[in-house]
């Protein structure tokens, strides 16, 4: 009650305020009070995040929307690991007699995704675990003659570090550990020991514990060790690790594992803390409800970074720890649909329309995942998903439209509905999109995803109300109630049409550095198009700025926003590289130098 | 796409390869609340109003089946489209009507291959070939009109050899037009045979008719492909542009509408092309590739051509075939400014006095008689 009561306190004064500003929006209240240092950045499981979903749900009731059918309330809890450490991992090397135990983190420690569970058996030494799938056109399979079922595989960390560009860029993508443990796993191999080897950087240190939301292990024993614990198996052996690293590194895909002389007993155990977060949903019962899909389903996430501890907070040295409000990210969005809710709330439906408030998407679109793997509504019931990330910050009347292709219906529907509205619309066919709207693309549903795009306040603690342009968002609000509303009473759903992932299995995960970018995703570019560069970043030190297309670094040439994460990967912390890019036009060279990430 | 035409020559480097100062963006200047209006299908293009500015006439390819343009009518009250040609063959090139309810536009339909040349299309697209754009010049395409109110299609033209481009006068008596007719009514040397194989747009020339197809009239006789002619609002002048016999060169040419009184307007020494009269009849909209060839940008210049153009818009790629409303106030063009190799249609406010301030400000232009 006592929380209740204080939000509705906080909402009368938001009110109040906006008024006398004498901008009557629609959306600026919802933004304001959400973006604002009392929820302290609605970090997923937090008491801000609870905060905002009460507030969330009581804006939803108060436009007339309803729970869910059989639901007493419009909370769908899920849980999550908010935390992962090390729960005493210990690795004993039995052979030559004599026996060696490890329990040190820095000689032994678990991977954040490893199963629970204590194994031994022979040690079999597969390179640098990697498998590139014969549909890639390029041949690589560490594991190829290789006999590692039931047996424990130890492999070196990224990948060989001394072949072309071309090579590289063909393997970095399959060098995610996680992919390496489906690998192993795939194999038959029982466990999965990672080492980085004498060559590569931080050679023979452990890795630390990234965060992972995942509530369990995936399937494989995995620990990290270091370069001695490493170097102790490899005793006795045909080849010293260091000379084993040296030939891959080569990049001659025939270099062999072998099988090392010593048996180990491994136990992994991780100590996941497990939270819950909260997504918000309700619904506008249609009047006369179609038979065909009877839902519709329109989202936004409402989390965002807390005070940017959890590692994706793009935030300065000198900002570093503070309140990441996060008004465009995700606040306008969920402003904007609590005004769908209430525009919609007054009109004929022929299909249920629920409103979706997401938490978890800054910390893996862990909301949407919990919803769409246990969906209160049967998701072959639903016709389509809107959603909204991002877009309070529009410019030059520009909002971009994601994942047009995913249905034949939408780009007539966007047509239509954007001759009222009068945007500048970029349409994107893309629904693969780092998003909510990409796990119910994923599950075979319709998606469009809307965004002004990214700037240069984003993932930092500047993303703040004042930033918000209301008028804009207040326009944006109309045009989707439009779309939704002609998605909602079309007399057939909208086919679903799949759409071939981009070709690249390019992550974050393996990129060691940064470079300072801020991409444009509003605007298609043959390059990358920058919305901004971080302040004092690689970028802004080599001189580019918002409105440049970079084409082309360190000799990969770029043409999206694919290619360029992709080349991050090849890049070096500290060592310049050429950067080409397009200016006004004009094509321009200048040197960055990448610093390496935290 | 007859108005709009990238050569099926090959596109050769004429771009200026200096680094230029690259000027400031003043496209806000003149065009403001840009926005897109087609969004459906792989390419939209060539929108016309209706006189009472509440309607544009376009072509896209938007409906499967069909991989050539259609003509649809957009309202842009209620923002419904709908389809204006029958759906089968090729068609270009829209035109309202003033004063009553037809739209004339050109089209390939009464050939009994229509729908085999479709499925040919879209066989070599499904082949994953591509080829540069070109246009056809299909001789098969004959100026029509459609009565909205019965539906009928009215054949006007009946000659062999690409009809098309055809608009209305003011007064919706007349209409002017593009025919290549000359390249099929006579016997042709051996040289020009082999011109008409290689590109047939070098035997179009202007031509004049009535409304309901009678007494056609050809206007020019100059070799290479005079295209694309609209009257003047109040009628009494046709402006066009007309290309060297090399195709990589054109110009804004004005004339009476009984051809007399040849005027050229532009001399960029670039393809400068597709020019529409402002409503106030005071100055000239057209799209150039003076600053890159595949780098198209609309212009305004006076309406007597005195003086140097004035750039208006600043988008990388295609921006071209202008059309203001016919209040003035708005201009509806093509453009490639969404990303891809495909243009869609895109509108905007139009700022009329500036674009006269503008225009007094130019220089005036060098050799000027």
């Amino acid at each position: 009650m006592k929380r209740i009561l204080l939000v509705v306190v906080v909402v009368f004064s938001t009110a109040v305020s906006a008024q006398q500003t004498a901008v009557a929006s629609r959306t600026r209240p919802a933004v304001e009070f959400l973006a604002s240092d009392r929820l302290e950045g609605r970090d997923t499981g937090s008491p801000g995040e609870r905060m905002a979903g009460d507030y969330i749900a009581m804006q939803l009731a108060r436009a007339g929307a309803k729970p869910l059918p059989a639901h007493r309330d419009m909370f769908m809890p899920f849980e999550f690991t908010a935390g992962t450490r090390d729960g005493g991992s210990t690795l004993t090397i039995r052979g030559g007699g004599g026996q060696q135990a490890f329990r040190d983190p820095e000689q032994v420690q678990a991977l954040s995704f490893s199963d629970d569970a204590t194994i031994n058996g022979p040690v079999v030494f597969a390179g640098y675990g990697l498998v590139v799938p014969e549909s890639q056109g390029f041949g690589y399979d560490s594991y190829a003659g290789l006999d590692v079922k039931d047996k424990i595989v130890l492999v070196l960390h990224y990948f060989p570090e001394d072949t072309d560009a071309k090579t590289k860029a063909a393997l970095a993508r399959y060098s995610d550990l996680r992919y390496k443990a489906l690998a192993a796993r795939q194999h038959g191999a029982k466990g999965l020991l990672i080492v980085i080897g004498p060559r590569s950087p931080n050679a023979g240190q452990t890795l630390r514990m990234t965060s992972d939301t995942a509530l369990s292990g995936s399937g494989i024993p995995a620990a990290t060790i270091s370069g001695a614990v490493a170097n102790a198996m490899f005793a006795g052996a045909t080849k010293a690790l260091a000379a084993a690293q040296q030939e891959l590194d080569s990049g001659n895909p025939h270099v062999p594992g072998f099988t090392l002389p010593s048996q180990i007993d491994l136990t992994t155990k991780v100590v996941r803390e497990r939270q819950t977060g909260r997504n918000v949903i309700a619904y506008l019962p249609a009047a006369n409800v179609t038979a065909d899909r009877p839902w519709v389903i329109v989202g936004a996430h409402y989390d965002h970074l807390g005070h940017g501890t959890r590692g994706t907070s793009l935030a300065g040295k000198e900002e570093a720890g503070q309140i990441h409000h996060g008004a465009d990210d995700n606040a306008s969005g969920t402003s904007a649909v609590l005004a769908i809710a209430e525009k919609l709330a007054t009109t004929p439906l022929r299909r249920n329309v629920m409103f979706t408030l997401w938490s978890g998407e800054e910390i893996g679109l862990v909301g949407s995942n919990a919803f769409v793997m246990n969906p209160p509504v049967p998701l072959n019931q639903v016709a389509a998903y809107l959603n909204f990330d991002m877009v309070g910050r529009m410019q030059n009347n520009k909002l971009a439209a994601d994942g047009v292709a995913s249905s034949p219906a939408w780009a007539r529907i966007l047509e239509r509905a954007n001759i009222a509205a009068g945007f500048d619309l970029a349409t994107n066919d893309d629904p693969y999109q780092p998003t909510d709207s990409s796990n119910f693309n994923q599950a075979g549903l319709p998606t469009l995803f809307f965004t002004t795009g990214s700037h240069p306040d984003y993932h930092r603690p500047s993303d703040t109300a004042d930033k918000i342009n209301y008028e804009d968002l207040d326009r944006i609000v109309d045009f989707a109630a439009a779309v939704i509303q002609a998605t909602a009473n079309a007399d057939m759903a909208p086919a679903f049409t799949k759409v071939d992932p981009p070709n690249t299995g390019a992550t974050l995960a393996g990129v060691r550095v940064t470079t300072g970018t801020i991409p444009d995703y509003t605007t298609e570019a043959k390059g990358l198009l920058l919305a901004g560069v971080v302040g004092g970043g690689p970028a802004e030190k080599a001189g580019l700025m918002k409105g440049d297309i970079i084409t082309e670094i360190a000799g990969q040439s770029i043409t999206n926003i694919y290619d360029y994460t992709f080349a991050l990967e090849l890049l070096k912390a500290d060592t310049p590289v050429k950067v080409v890019f397009m200016r006004n036009g004009q094509r321009r060279e200048v040197e960055l130098t990448p610093a390496g990430r935290r | 796409m007859k108005r709009l035409l990238f050569g099926v020559v090959v596109l050769a480097a004429l771009s200026a390869g200096t680094t230029a100062q690259t000027p400031a963006n003043h496209e806000t200047d003149f065009l403001t609340r840009i926005r897109r209006l087609t969004v459906e299908g792989r390419r939209a293009g060539e929108g016309y109003w209706s006189p009472d500015g509440k309607r544009l006439v376009f072509q896209s390819e938007r409906e499967p089946g069909n991989p050539f343009y259609q003509i649809y009518a957009l309202d842009l009250t209620t923002g419904d489209t709908k389809r204006i040609s029958p759906g089968y063959g090729k068609t270009t090139c829209s035109f309202f009507r003033p004063g009553t309810d037809e739209i004339e536009f050109a089209s390939t339909h009464h050939d009994p291959k229509s729908k085999q040349y479709q499925q040919e299309e879209l066989d070599f697209r499904a082949s994953g070939k591509t080829r540069r754009y070109s246009w056809d010049y299909d001789p098969e395409f004959e100026i029509y009109t459609y009565a909205e109110k019965t539906g009928k299609y009215t054949r006007l033209t009946n000659a062999r050899g690409y009809d098309a481009e055809g608009s209305y006068s003011p007064d919706g008596q007349w209409i002017v037009f593009t025919s290549m007719r000359d390249a099929y009514n006579r016997t042709l040397s051996a040289e020009e045979q082999k011109q008409l194989e290689v590109d047939p747009s070098y035997f179009a020339e202007i031509y004049i008719m009535r409304a309901d197809g009678s007494g056609q009239k050809r206007l020019t006789s100059v070799a290479g492909y005079d295209g694309g002619p609209f009257f003047s609002p109040d009628g009494k002048r046709i402006i066009w542009r007309r290309f060297d016999t090399t195709g990589l060169i054109a110009n804004v040419f004005t004339m009476n509408p009984d051809g007399s009184e040849v005027r050229q307007i532009t001399d960029f020494g670039a393809m400068s092309w597709a020019p529409y009269i402002h409503p106030s009849g005071q100055y000239i909209l057209f799209a150039s590739n003076k600053l890159g060839f595949e780098n198209f940008e609309i212009y305004m210049v006076d309406i007597d051509g005195k003086k140097e153009p004035v750039r208006i818009t600043y988008a990388d790629g295609f921006d071209g075939l202008p059309v203001p409303s016919p209040d003035g106030r708005q201009v509806a063009w093509t453009s490639t400014r969404a990303g891809g190799s495909e243009g869609q249609i895109f509108l905007a406010q139009w700022n009329h006095q500036k674009a006269l301030e503008a225009l007094k400000a130019a220089p005036m232009r060098a050799g000027v008689r």
